[in-house]
């Protein structure tokens, strides 16, 4: 049963919230000399409607404090100018709504004071008994930064409680699972009916809207918990006696809700870590030929399932012993977040001691993303964090490893690949991927599980984070899923390395894996030198075998052209029939010869060779008929559908087929 | 008098006050989590719910003398959990636990057809497994 007293608190809270940033942001601008009649009305109006509703609610002293800042605004609006001197007390006096309004408040009584004073002096004179902070901001010229645009007006928004949306999302998690058991089920019935598939296939459009629309809900724009980064950034400088100019671009890249929440805290560290650390004091910019303001930008941008969020500095940098320390360890990011480093000769209150990023980092790590930082000494700094853009529904890759089913995002998987030879350098697995060289490690070392060794020829999935790539070994892949993440719960949140948990539609638990565990093992390898390889090829620089599909419905026949093929060097996969054929062409753009039965269920070897010949993308694809019907007209119905060869089994003969393979092949 | 929900771990029972307990399930297949402490045996799912399973006798230290077959799921504190267990013997009302016990874990015990009978403390419980990871590898 909810209480209707608190709902009305709630409400009253996150609407003095939005109130209290459109009034920042508008005192900014007049602080900075930018405001306009409507920049004064609308001050106005902000205040009037706090003080009205929280007299409503009952909440005195906000009303009261309210009621003051809503007086000094009156006389402005009346005298038609607004004395730039103002701001800093009606700053402060949105500082202590916000402080009263969450319940922390402190005494007001000496800003009360200065308020009122306010309203008694003449507009553009000196108000007498203002804080010696505001005199300071008169004097100061460039006491000003840009504020973030005010997000675009006019969009009609609802209040719905967080739990609605919460199970709007489970229940479309739910029916996605319910929708892949379905297609199992009907995909195991050959020969489905027409209106099925039809039904079918509007269904999934439909599911997939729904699924959209859910996440859609949860996430939210970046501006949400911008809105009161210039008035910090502005307190910072000031109390640090350091000029900043303030820009935030990408404000309305969206976010999953629960990540935004939790970011406040990583990018106010940030922000702060740039200001006090980063940016250098006006004299020492001035020696190091820079302009007085320092300029810290924050930066959002969309990168497919991932945003990257960038705070950056045009300060001092980082000194050369920290970068010789990263060239060693191989990320700058490594070095600075180690617990208790500081970049500062000493450590004030403001910056805390040395934890800032080390707390940024784990908080990354725990959503699944990365953390990069990019600079070089008086250049400045660029913290960069790359997050998920939805975390409750996610795409990942399953695999399994130890009879058990994991998951990874699949946004950090560069590719798969078959670890058929590696490479040891200093004493530690490597492949070849795309030129590069990057280390291999089984998955169960990394995540700390008991599992049988390894098969020869393990599957592995490249992992790419940021700066880092790793080749991680499993048993098996099984293949992409959308699944619903559910947070493994309180009384496991400290176990490190997960991102949560997902029921699979057959059942089963599959863990979720943190990238960053995989990637760990990883620094900065050396490239090798030798012959480049292209994307997939085995690491002992031999050309890539040829690969070919054989398509056969009996098992035995299947597996014996198989170990001839293989024998002879081809890299072999297999269809049982043309549909299953046609299926592993889609996903497999490798094939480069298919040799395939006749008769066979499903899609027959003529229906297979016209159908490749249609497809524009393989209409020359090499296609051989081997069958057992040796009769002429079969024969020529073969070559009229588009086969460039028709072998028959009774004079079935080894030698003859790899020859044909081998000319076809090599054309 | 209070009712409890008796369940058995080897030749110990243990009695759970009923308003702690939402189900008795047929064990099944646990998810192992690597790197997670022994008492904890994985995860498990309970109507789409993905729920932890401990085992009830590794908390206790009481000695197994064969794999748990059933699953106890409790509530408290907020938190949903599964206690791994041999099986739950019946539920019914219990005399105050005025024996004395040794464990953290328990309310204390009472006799009951001449059993002693530990009382399980069970948001005590809960607060013991926060903290229920392990190590780095």
């Amino acid at each position: 049963m909810s209480d209707p007293d608190a709902d009305l608190t709630e409400l009253f809270r996150d609407e003095s919230a939005e109130r209290l940033d459109q009034m920042d942001t508008a005192l900014l601008a007049v602080e900075s000399g930018a405001a306009g009649a409507e920049t004064i009305d609308s001050l106005f109006r902000n205040a009037h409607t706090i003080k009205g509703a929280a007299g409503m609610l009952g909440f005195d002293d906000v009303r009261a404090l309210a009621h003051a800042a809503e007086d000094v605004l009156a006389s402005v609006r009346t005298a038609g100018v607004f004395p730039p001197d103002f701001a800093a007390p009606l700053l402060r006096a949105t500082a202590a709504l916000r402080a009263q309004v969450n319940g922390t408040a402190e005494p007001v009584a000496g800003l009360l004071d200065d308020l009122a004073a306010c309203r008694a002096g003449p507009p553009g004179g000196e108000p007498p008994g203002l804080a010696p902070e505001a005199s300071t901001a008169a004097s100061t010229a460039a006491a000003s930064e840009r504020v973030a645009p005010a997000p675009a007006a006019d969009v009609r928004t609802l209040r719905v409680p967080a739990e609605k949306i919460d199970h709007l999302l489970d229940v479309a998690g739910e029916i996605m699972q319910y929708r892949t058991r379905l297609a199992h089920s009907l995909g195991g019935q050959a020969g489905q009916a027409q209106d099925v598939a039809e039904a079918f296939g509007a269904g999934e459009r439909m599911l997939d809207d729904l699924k959209d629309t859910a996440v859609g809900m949860r996430t939210l724009p970046l501006a949400v918990i911008a809105g009161p980064l210039p008035r910090m950034v502005r307190d910072v400088a000031r109390a640090a006696g350091k000029e900043v100019e303030f820009v935030v671009t990408g404000a309305d890249t969206e976010l999953d809700r629960v990540i935004l929440e939790s970011l406040s805290e990583p990018l106010g560290h940030l922000l702060r870590n740039a200001v006090i650390h980063g940016v250098e004091s006006p004299a020492e910019r001035d020696r190091a030929g820079k302009p007085a303001r320092g300029r810290v930008e924050l930066r959002a941008t969309p990168r497919g399932s991932l945003v990257e969020i960038v705070v950056a500095d045009d300060g001092r940098g980082t000194s050369p012993e920290v970068i010789g320390a990263a060239r060693r360890e191989g990320s700058l990011a490594d070095v600075l977040a180690s617990p208790g480093y500081s970049t500062a000769e000493k450590v004030t209150d403001l910056a805390g001691r040395g934890v800032g990023l080390d707390a940024v980092r784990t908080y990354v790590h725990s959503v699944g993303g990365s953390l990069d930082v990019r600079s070089e000494p008086g250049q400045g700094m660029e913290v960069i964090q790359l997050l998920p853009v939805a975390l409750a529904l996610m795409e990942v890759l399953l695999f399994e490893r130890g009879a058990a089913v994991y998951g990874v995002p699949l946004a950090v998987v560069e590719k798969v690949v078959m670890v058929t030879q590696t490479l040891t350098l200093e004493g530690r697995s490597a492949l070849e991927v795309g030129g590069r060289s990057v280390p291999v490690a089984d998955f169960a070392d990394l995540i700390g599980a008991v599992a049988p060794p390894l098969g020869e020829r393990p599957p592995a999935l490249v992992i790419s984070l940021g700066a880092r790539r790793a080749v991680v070994t499993c048993d098996a892949l099984l293949g992409e899923e959308e699944v619903v993440v559910k947070p493994l719960g309180p009384l496991l949140a400290s176990l490190e390395g997960y991102l949560g948990a997902s029921i699979l539609g057959d059942g089963r638990i599959a863990l979720l894996v943190e990238p960053a565990m995989l990637t760990r093992r990883s620094h900065a390898v050396p490239a090798l030198t030798g012959p480049s390889a292209a994307d997939g090829r085995a690491a002992d620089g031999r050309a890539e075998a040829p690969k070919v599909l054989v398509v056969e419905d009996s098992f035995t026949v299947r597996e014996l052209q198989r170990s001839i093929l293989e024998a002879a060097g081809y890299s072999v996969v297999t269809a049982r029939d043309g549909r299953d054929a046609l299926a592993v062409l889609d996903r497999d753009a490798g094939v480069s010869l298919v040799i395939t039965d006749l008769e066979m269920p499903e899609l027959d070897g003529i229906g297979l060779t016209r159908a490749i010949r249609a497809g524009p993308a393989r209409s020359s694809l090499p296609v051989i008929i081997v069958t057992s019907r040796a009769a002429e007209e079969d024969r020529l119905s073969g070559i009229e559908a588009g086969a460039d060869a028709y072998m028959a089994k009774g004079s079935f003969d080894q030698q003859a087929l790899l020859a044909t393979v081998e000319r076809l092949v090599g054309r | 008098m209070p009712v409890y929900v008796r369940l058995r771990i080897a030749s110990e029972t243990y009695a759970m006050p009923v308003e702690h307990v939402l189900g008795v399930a047929d064990i099944g297949q646990i998810r192992a989590v690597p790197r997670a402490r022994p008492e904890l045996l994985g995860l498990w799912n309970r109507r789409g719910r993905i729920l932890p399973v401990v085992d009830l006798a590794q908390l206790l230290g009481v000695t197994r003398t064969g794999p748990p077959q059933r699953v106890l799921i409790a509530e408290a504190r907020g938190h949903q959990a599964c206690f791994a267990i041999d099986d739950v013997s019946e539920i019914g009302e219990l005399g105050d636990p005025a024996e004395e016990t040794d464990s953290d874990l328990l309310a204390g015990a009472t006799l009951a057809d001449g059993d002693l009978v530990g009382v399980i403390d069970v948001p005590r419980a809960f607060a013991s497994l926060e903290g229920l990871s392990g190590e780095r590898p």
